[in-house]
């Protein structure tokens, strides 16, 4: 478990950062290494190039200054769950994180680099497209913003071109009256989920549902979140929620899960 | 500390601050001058034939690709262990490096000597070998190679089916396990030409087993290695048989003649370590309409793996001479078939078949007790065996123990009478379940040694045949040496580990070190006192005096303990909840009542239970190395292969019965394995009563348990 031979820069600017990612077509960018790392022990990433990010403090920002929440993409998870702001405004995010690994890992992971390495039982990413968050990307040669559909293609693919670099993530306030609950299903404290829900709902007014587990992707559940600002219970957008998925056990996770989640936020 | 206080006295051990400190020394640590490092090119198949080995002719660092061709005329395939009565196939015996066939993905085909690890891992990736791949055999029934065979049994089996008022019958499994050290195996071997010796510094459960080991397959007299096993980070039986890497590197380091380490890696450890349990059996039960068992039959097939190694015939026969458990059952037919698959070989694992056989019987007694409206606690009760010694009807003689006694207690602990499950649990979609275990388990046995000599200072030295990888020898053997000596404990000092100096022995394994190399301590202990007091004609000896006195003449004395088998035993009683709407399982308590003899050190013992309990809980809730259907095994990290978090661990409570030996003169049994054979059967008891008495076999996961349940009519209030 030692990784096969690659060369390494530590980037001094994310321009820089940019232009060593763009000049590499074997590049990875390297951020808090609780997947990368492993990948390379284990000879699955044979890049020809690490960039490492952690020297950029200016991707390490948590600002909800202008009213939505802007995340660098270097902000630690642990960062995110410790943040007063955060837990006021976007709470949904700091019941998510605190599933993440274990403490030790949320200390070094980054909130980018969970996103960008888009594990299908990562939970950040579940509660970000729940939070209908914009996912900004730079390249040496441009920039764009993506929706989390657009963004999450598929199993630790996403729609990342090399030399591309997540380096924001914005997240827009919820409604005053929303309440959020994230649940979900571990084999054990601190495992990946198997399957789990990211609910927040002001009722009449505003209700999203986004599951883990249900696809390889996190998946938004239109017909329960219609279902439900027209006024249906728990029991009832719950089945909706989870009635595409074909496996009958995470299906019934999933129900299970969504009910205990819509449970909470309309108690 | 007076004598009477010694023994029973809860002691830390000595070393902990050593090791919670850091320093410790493993064999990572070790470094010797000019030392290489060593990787292993491993087969990408479950089976295959090898028709070709291309080696790079230089590569960064590369110093030599060593494979079978190279070494196969130096070494020999691994000495394999007979048990009594059974049948060992040693031509099957695992050899060091593939030749010309593979049967198991992970098996090592060839050594990558370099100058580091890295560029070993580096130059591994450049040799090429091509493989003619062949069908995989998974599943032991299906196999037809029959590595071991043991057929056991007495009375008039048939007959008591006749008579039998009801028979019940039950199939079971046990997947296969991994005992994940926190430190893997590793070694560092050196070859000294100027006096011919061969130094191998080995991770692993003690010093003898490993050096025989070595000796056979290097064909070398015993005389010419020195095997030294420093600080050890767990073993839970996977260290008692040395891995084929070590044999490869210490023939490598012969051949080369410079000095090679090897430290597994976390990935090595989990496909290429011998994997514990992989067993399954179908059981069969006579019962008189009282209740009383009148005869067992049961056929257990172990899946053993693609070769054996040294332990591997051990386990499937302990489970099988314990499959009669705790009860008094005179007529039973017992065989059990190890068969060859296409994985890696099995081995001991914590409880090494005890738990097998536990899990086994207690499932069968429970589904008697519902067959036959007998309460489970009662038709125990009319069953257990009450007269000691007790010869089995597989051939174990069992030497003491109070069974009644153990389940008295448990059930005392528990403070019920073994009440059946509750559908309701008042907190709702959940339901409960209780379940009761009874076992027995062979410790001890065998033989172990120990020197002690006074110091010039008026201390002790002891050197023991055994050696520590966590248990606490070193306190434990101290407290009865001064117990026996008369002396405070400090002035008592041990030496372990190392062949150049210890006495002869076997090891640490099966829950043995106390009754065993602890009985040594206590003899020679004895004798140093006699001769002391023969010496000095007074009762109470000035020890400081003496040795002043005797100058280089100080005395000293040595002792061998050789005994049969001693038979530890105890109750368990679990409580779980399966939340229905996930199937999720949690245990919600775990009452432990073991009966290890008289206990030395309470508070290791405890920990023991402790430890054994928690492995075993991963063994009920997480715990089983997968392969897919091409034999590719598929818990190749922690991501996959799921270990406990203390997150999941119930609140243990632990009760002691303590029922001496004969067999020895401490009394002792052993403490080891309690905690794994117990929980084992009484949370799968527990989950058969919660689910109504449905059966699955563990883990018990949560999308089987919730499949369980919802194919379950659950007429009964719901």
């Amino acid at each position: 478990m030692k990784p096969a031979p690659f060369r390494y820069e530590a980037a001094r600017s994310l321009s820089g950062a940019l232009e060593l990612l763009a000049g590499d077509q074997d590049a990875r960018a390297l951020a808090g290494g609780q997947s990368l790392v492993p990948m390379l022990n284990f000879r699955l990433a044979w890049p020809e190039l690490i960039v490492d990010l952690n020297p950029l403090a200016e991707l390490a920002h948590l600002d909800a200054s202008g009213g939505d929440l802007r995340i660098g993409a270097l902000t630690r998870q642990a960062t995110l769950q410790r943040s007063d702001v955060v837990a006021a405004g976007w709470p949904l995010l700091i019941q998510a994180v605190a599933h993440v690994g274990h403490a030790a890992i949320r200390t070094r992971g980054t909130v980018g680099g969970s996103v960008a390495h888009a594990d299908p039982a990562a939970e950040l990413p579940v509660a970000l497209t729940a939070l209908d968050a914009r996912f900004h990307l730079r390249s040496r040669d441009g920039a764009r913003s993506l929706s989390a559909g657009e963004l999450f293609q598929g199993a630790l693919t996403t729609a990342l071109e090399p030399g591309e670099l997540l380096v924001e993530i914005e997240v827009p306030a919820s409604p005053p009256a929303a309440r959020t609950a994230f649940l979900e299903h571990a084999r054990t404290h601190g495992d990946f989920a198997v399957a789990g829900v990211a609910v927040i709902l002001a009722p009449g007014e505003h209700a999203a549902i986004a599951l883990l587990g249900a696809d390889a992707v996190p998946v938004r559940a239109a017909a329960a979140e219609q279902a439900l600002l027209n006024g249906a219970g728990p029991g009832e957008a719950a089945r909706l929620a989870a009635a595409g998925i074909a496996d009958d056990y995470r299906r019934a996770l999933l129900t299970t899960l969504s009910e205990r989640a819509l449970d909470q936020v309309m108690a | 500390m007076t004598r009477s206080e010694l023994i029973g006295a809860p002691l830390p051990r000595r070393e902990d601050a050593r090791v919670l400190r850091g320093e410790t020394r493993y064999v990572d640590d070790v470094v010797v001058p000019g030392m290489a490092h060593a990787a292993f090119v491993r087969s990408p198949h479950a089976h295959a034939g090898i028709t070709s080995i291309s080696v790079p002719q230089d590569a960064e660092g590369l110093i030599a690709v060593v494979t079978a061709a190279d070494i196969g005329a130096a070494v020999r395939a691994f000495p394999v262990m007979e048990p009594d009565d059974m049948e060992v196939n040693h031509a099957e015996a695992h050899p060091v490096l593939a030749a010309g066939e593979v049967r198991y993905a992970g098996q090592p085909v060839a050594a990558v000597i370099a100058r580091t690890r890295a560029l070993a891992e580096d130059a591994a990736e450049l040799v090429d070998v091509q493989y003619d791949e062949r069908p995989a055999v998974l599943a032991p029934r299906e196999s037809g190679v029959v590595l071991t065979r043991w057929s056991g049994g007495a009375g008039d089996v048939d007959a008591a089916f006749a008579a039998a008022a009801h028979v019940v019958s039950g199939s079971y499994a046990l997947p296969r396990l991994i005992a994940a050290p926190m430190e893997t195996r590793g070694c560092v071997a050196a070859y000294e030409p100027v006096d011919d010796c061969l130094t191998v510094w080995c991770s692993a459960q003690d010093i003898h087993r490993p050096l025989a080991q070595l000796s056979h397959i290097l064909d070398r007299p015993p005389a010419g290695i020195r095997l030294i096993v420093p600080d050890v980070g767990g073993a839970f039986g996977s260290k008692g048989v040395i891995a084929p890497e070590i044999a490869a590197v210490a023939a490598s380091a012969m051949r080369l003649g410079i000095p090679v380490k090897w430290t597994e890696d976390r990935l090595e450890n989990l496909v290429g370590g011998t994997q514990g349990r992989g067993i399954e059996g179908d059981l069969q039960l006579a019962l008189a309409a009282d209740g009383r068992m009148l005869g067992l039959r049961a056929r257990l097939w172990a899946d053993l793996g693609g070769y054996l190694l040294t332990t591997t015939p051990i386990p499937p026969h302990t489970a099988a001479t314990l499959i009669t458990g705790v009860y008094d059952i005179a007529a039973a037919a017992v065989t059990v078939v190890g068969a060859l698959t296409h994985k890696v070989p099995t081995g001991p694992y914590r409880g090494a078949g005890r738990p097998d056989a536990a899990y086994m019987v207690e499932a069968l007694v429970d589904e008697a007790a519902r067959r036959t409206g007998i309460h489970r606690v009662e038709l125990r009760r009319r069953n257990l065996i009450r007269s000691f010694p007790h010869r089995t009807a597989t051939g174990l003689e069992y030497d003491s123990g109070d069974y009644e006694r153990c389940l008295d207690l448990a059930l005392e602990l528990a403070a019920d009478g073994g009440r059946a499950r509750d559908r309701d649990g008042g907190d709702g979609d959940v339901v409960r379940g209780r379940g009761i275990a009874l076992y027995v388990e062979r410790a001890g046995g065998g033989w172990e040694s120990a020197e002690i000599e006074l110091g010039p200072g008026g201390t002790f030295a002891i050197a023991s045949s055994s050696s520590p990888h966590g248990q606490g020898h070193d306190i434990t053997f101290a407290q009865i040496a001064a117990d026996r000596l008369g002396v405070p404990i400090q002035d008592i000092e041990l030496h372990f580990g190392d062949s150049a100096t210890s006495p002869p022995g076997v090891g640490t394994f099966g829950s043995r070190s106390v009754a065993m190399a602890g009985s040594a301590v206590a003899i020679a202990a004895d004798d140093l006192l006699a001769q002391a007091r023969a010496r000095t004609g007074a009762a109470i000896v000035d020890w400081q005096r003496l040795a002043e006195v005797a100058g280089p003449d100080r005395p000293r004395a040595a002792a061998r303990f050789q005994s049969a088998n001693v038979f530890s035993s105890g109750a368990y009683v679990a409580t779980v909840r399966i939340d229905c709407g996930t199937g999720e399982l949690t245990v919600e308590r775990l009452i432990a009542v073991d009966d290890a003899g008289t206990l030395i050190n309470p508070l290791l013992v405890h920990g023991q239970v402790i430890g054994g309990a928690v492995q075993a809980l991963g063994e009920c809730l997480t715990e089983e190395a997968v392969y897919d259907d091409g034999g590719q095994p598929r818990t190749g990290s922690f991501l996959d292969y799921s270990l406990l978090t203390a997150a999941e661990v119930p609140p243990i409570v632990t009760g002691e019965v303590q029922t001496p030996s004969p067999f020895n003169p401490l009394g002792a049994k052993g403490a080891g394995e309690g905690g794994a054979v117990g929980t084992l059967p009484a949370v799968a008891n527990a989950v058969t009563d919660a689910l109504g008495g449905r059966r699955v076999e563990p883990p018990f996961t949560s999308d089987k348990l919730w499949r369980a349940l919802h194919d379950d009519p659950r007429g009964d209030g719901r």
